[in-house]
């Protein structure tokens, strides 16, 4: 291990590896991500298309996942935050350019529109839930409202990060280098919650 | 972690281009959504296809573009695909031998 000091007091440290400890660290938290969202995935799979009407009283509708799915409405919510990941990486863009400004604005969007895809998750959670959905109704049920609500949770998290770094830069009056990884490490944790979402959206959404 | 990244990052124009190609897949998806509907002869079988060919493209796209791997150190990359491949793999096998997907 080799500790790298700069003039500003800060240090870099690495393993032989020549990558910052925490940056790899958070490229192997991300990879065991796989793993959690693979079961919750895999979860899902196994549920959604099973016919659960002997479970329940004759004449008593078995409402699943899939029944009221509103797909314009879904489409919409993947376009944004698809289109988050484009702001964030324009905010680790600008930072990377000294530019202080914009990395605000960036990372303000990049929450905003995170927030746009929770309040939009939320609306879907109600709208199942009024139709009669719930998380208890079915298997296929709490398999999905388990893996779309966790994805919900990294991304609310996600925002929180994100508010943290617009937070501490308007504070400052910007982030200095070392601050800089912050934003990098929040940055690969939000495109990894995008690319699990562009995962969710297909399986989920729209292969029957 | 300068020196560390052998290609020249993306500028800001070509993140927009990107994120352009990626709401364009994403409209084809939800295209062929519509169409495997419509129950066409040749749309309703090849669409699950094509709908995973398409997210794995996008998935491609974000994770070596956006999140750079594609300029990071292969040890990175190596680290990243471990995780991956062996999420495949094990919920694969579990999804098989459940009956939950079939290869006909």
């Amino acid at each position: 291990m080799s500790d790298v000091a700069h003039a500003d007091g800060q240090h870099d440290v690495h393993e032989g590896t020549g990558i910052d400890n925490r940056k790899l660290g958070m490229w192997v938290f991300l990879s065991s991500e796989f793993m959690f969202f693979g079961a919750l995935i895999s979860n899902y799979m196994l549920f959604k298309g099973r016919d659960y009407s002997a479970f329940f009283p004759r004449g008593v509708p078995v409402i699943l996942p899939r029944d009221l799915y509103d797909i314009p409405f879904t489409s919409v919510s993947s376009f944004v935050l698809l289109m988050s990941s484009l702001t964030m990486v324009l905010a680790h863009d600008a930072l990377a350019s000294g530019d202080q400004n914009r990395t605000r604005i960036w990372l303000a969007a990049t929450g905003m529109l995170g927030s746009v895809f929770i309040g939009g998750q939320v609306f879907e959670f109600t709208e199942f839930i009024q139709q009669g959905m719930t998380i208890s109704s079915n298997p296929a049920a709490s398999a999905f409202f388990m893996l779309t609500g966790f994805h919900g949770a990294h991304v609310f998290l996600g925002i929180l990060m994100l508010l943290s770094l617009y937070g501490i830069s308007r504070r400052q009056g910007g982030l200095t280098q070392a601050q800089g990884l912050n934003v990098e490490l929040v940055g690969l944790y939000w495109h990894f919650v995008d690319i699990i979402w562009i995962v969710i959206f297909t399986i989920v959404y729209l292969i029957r | 972690m300068a020196g560390e990244h052998a290609l020249a990052h993306p500028t800001p124009r070509q993140y927009v281009q990107i994120a352009v190609l990626l709401a364009f897949m994403t409209v084809i998806e939800v295209a062929l959504y519509y169409l495997e509907q419509s129950t066409d002869a040749f749309t309703g079988p090849m669409a699950a296809p094509l709908l995973i060919l398409l997210a794995v493209m996008k998935f491609v796209i974000v994770v070596g573009w956006f999140m750079h791997l594609r300029f990071e150190k292969s040890l990175v990359s190596k680290f990243f695909t471990t995780g991956f491949v062996a999420a495949m793999v094990l919920y694969a096998a579990v999804l098989f031998a459940l009956g939950a997907v079939a290869l006909t």
